[in-house]
């Protein structure tokens, strides 16, 4: 039997809503705080999502599950390594689920399109990439940027390589056709020039090439002392594979920002041994802070992590270590916190550039070792640098950061 | 300039001949069977993983091949028995999407088999190193992978033009209810004719293993050349396999002196203006 609404029904139902509704939003305010990994679990980059995951689950566990007085509640989404599935999520995520924080995303190009979303919405974003817009062209208050800019990737390997190997002066460089190896290239040729290198010629690349013997042909005939790739990801994975069979064992092969250690068990012991590699994040970074990590990465997944899992664990270590400072879960009160804050984390002494998000931080240079090195299948290398020179401000295209 | 040039030449040839012998294998199965088997690519991956797991269990590399051509046969008779046999009368859309799912299929065991991470093999010390020519180095593996890929399609071809064998598959191609009265076996001959392409590719991946590696989406890659090739030659054409194979190998490495970037889009602008001069490709029929 259908019920008469009266005025006096209206009126009561009316009352009843208006003094219900602060305690509700009070009540989500107080009781959680959502975070969210964005990350891809298909696609090309399918390998890291699952990754970043553990890592940022880790954070928060660690963390006892709470902070500053609320519980935390962590969202997954697949961005499908698309920058449209990205933004996709996030406002899904963002206007459903109440996420306020997210970590995401793998590539550059996802976390890009990310940040457009996280600036409308106000949303702490801690990307990773190595894109230099970023904390450049497209720098934004909610976006802080997690791994090394590509100036301190150069700058710290090709100064190794220079006190290591003062012998070698001529470089060839092989640059991915993109906006991430067009960067790397930018800064080759400003610090070739500060540390007296000599660049003999470049080639550049379509991304996802599978063929390079015709590079490879133009740099062994050209015999430079380096061969440094500025590409990554699989495309370097083949480069590497195919100078391999070349037999050139007098042209060093250097990568500033070429292969993660997540994808150094790709190439065969001898195909990889006495490369130089710059690194994001190395396992045997001596901090107590990575030592913690490890330790309990280990014994939790039976393995060493790698970059994505210490990109997931440190991100989320460091908002939540931001939020117990500011003692709120506020976004706003979050954010000024980080652009003031230094702390000791997993990769060193680090602190945020407040004019550019940039975490500043040290990078690693390893030298891979051969199999007879190898103390384990997992110990593909020796830290034998680090370096943590920052972009030169002049050379930043950051236009500011807007209001909160 | 004119050894650059020269350099480059001699790579187009020895890489061409490793594209003709993955094309050569989708031209058999095309010619044969009438169907683009969009599943090659996989059965490309498949021979890789599998000459890993033969040479990482202690075969030497030549069986490893051995392993790669066999595994990615017999798959290719399972491809043929569970998939190909419903739709060898159809059109082209049903064959093109069964076979890209069976592709999807057999990518995601390859998954599940040697997991995510990609998988690297150097060759046999024998074939490490380069050859000095004078005016240009050629490493030593790729050297061999064009020599072996030119003397599999040189036995290939013997087999199908000049044994008993090939004349019975010509002829179910050409006349199949002919042949069949004739007393041969035509579905015979076909799940032949798969295996022996399939069986093809798996060996292309086994060749490939120390340049590409094995990654379960290696045959997506290769597939794109394979299939630029396989039009530019004509489809179905033997011959057009091994000449397209060739010219695409030749054109890539010559753009790198001129345009390094556009080493890869040549191929396709290439394909686009054979297509508008020659539809059928070179060595096709209308």
């Amino acid at each position: 039997m259908p019920i008469a609404m009266t005025r006096r029904h209206l009126m009561l139902s009316t009352a009843a809503l208006a003094a219900g509704a602060p305690r509700l939003a009070w009540s989500q305010k107080a009781g959680t705080v959502t975070m969210g990994v964005i990350t891809p679990t298909t696609g090309t980059f399918a390998y890291a999502g699952d990754l970043v995951v553990r890592g940022a689950n880790l954070a928060i566990e660690m963390h006892g599950g709470k902070v500053a007085g609320h519980e935390i509640k962590l969202l997954t989404r697949d961005d499908e390594g698309k920058p449209a599935s990205g933004v996709r999520r996030v406002q899904e995520a963002a206007t459903s689920e109440g996420m306020r924080y997210f970590i995401g995303a793998y590539s550059s190009a996802v976390g890009l399109a990310e940040s457009e979303v996280a600036q409308r919405e106000k949303l702490l974003q801690f990307a990773a990439g190595g894109s230099e817009d970023f904390t450049g062209s497209r720098c934004g208050r909610y976006t802080f940027q997690w791994s090394a800019h590509p100036y301190t990737a150069v700058r710290s390997t090709l100064e190794y390589v220079r006190k290591a190997f003062p012998q070698k002066k001529t470089v060839y460089t092989l640059t991915a056709d993109y906006v991430f190896g067009h960067a790397l290239l930018k800064y080759t040729k400003i610090v070739a020039a500060e540390l007296g290198f000599e660049l003999v010629g470049n080639d550049n690349h379509p991304f996802g090439e599978r063929q390079y013997t015709q590079y490879l042909t133009k740099v062994v005939a050209a015999k430079p002392d380096i061969l440094l790739l500025n590409t990554a990801g699989a495309d370097a994975v083949t480069a590497i594979r195919q100078f391999a069979s070349f037999g050139a064992s007098g042209i060093a092969v250097v990568g500033p920002w070429t292969l993660e250690v997540d994808q150094l068990p790709e190439l065969a012991p001898e195909m990889r041994t006495g490369m130089i590699l710059g690194q994001n994040y190395y396992p045997d970074i001596d901090t107590p802070a990575n030592k913690a990590f490890v330790a309990s990465y280990s014994k939790k997944f039976s393995a060493l992590p790698g970059y994505s899992s210490a990109y997931g664990y440190d991100a989320f270590r460091t908002v939540l270590k931001a939020m117990e400072q500011a003692k709120s879960v506020e976004v706003a009160d979050v954010v000024r916190t980080l652009e003031g804050m230094s702390w000791d984390g997993v990769l060193g002494r680090m602190s945020i550039d407040a004019k550019t998000h940039q975490l500043v931080r040290p990078y690693f240079v390893v030298r891979c070792k051969s199999a007879a090195e190898m103390k384990s299948p997992a110990d593909f290398a020796e830290i034998v640098a680090l370096g943590d020179k920052q972009q030169p401000a002049d050379q930043n295209q950051c236009k500011g950061m807007a209001e909160l | 300039m004119l050894w650059l040039i020269s350099a480059q030449l001699v790579n187009g040839i020895a890489i061409g001949m490793i594209y003709a012998l993955m094309a050569f294998g989708l031209s058999i199965i095309k010619g044969l069977l009438n169907i683009p088997n969009f599943a090659h690519g996989a059965l490309y991956a498949l021979g890789a993983y599998l000459c890993y797991s033969a040479v990482s269990a202690g075969l030497p590399f030549p069986a490893g091949l051995f392993v790669a051509f066999a595994g990615a046969a017999l798959a290719g008779l399972v491809l043929d028995r569970l998939v190909v046999r419903f739709v060898r009368a159809g059109g082209y859309l049903p064959q093109l999407i069964t076979l890209f799912g069976a592709a999807l299929v057999i990518e995601q065991l390859l998954l599940i088999g040697w997991g995510t991470i990609g998988l690297s093999y150097s060759p046999p010390e024998l074939l490490r190193g380069s050859i000095d020519l004078g005016f240009t180095l050629v490493p030593r593996y790729i050297a061999f992978a064009s020599l072996c890929s030119a003397l599999v399609i040189s036995g290939v071809w013997l087999l199908i033009e000049r044994t008993r064998f090939g004349a019975w598959v010509r002829a179910g191609i050409e006349r199949p209810e002919m042949t069949q009265s004739l007393g041969i076996n035509v579905d015979l001959l076909l799940i032949a004719g798969m295996m022996l392409g399939a069986g093809l590719a798996g060996l292309a991946g086994g060749l490939a293993l120390p340049l590409m590696g094995a990654t379960s989406t290696m045959g997506g890659d290769m597939m794109a050349i394979a299939f630029v090739v396989l039009v530019i030659g004509g489809l179905g054409s033997l011959y057009g396999a091994i000449a397209a194979g060739l010219m695409v190998g030749v054109v890539q490495s010559l753009m790198t002196v001129a345009a390094p970037a556009a080493s890869t889009a040549i191929i396709y602008l290439v394909m686009i203006v054979i297509l508008l001069v020659r539809p059928q490709g070179l060595f096709g029929e209308r």
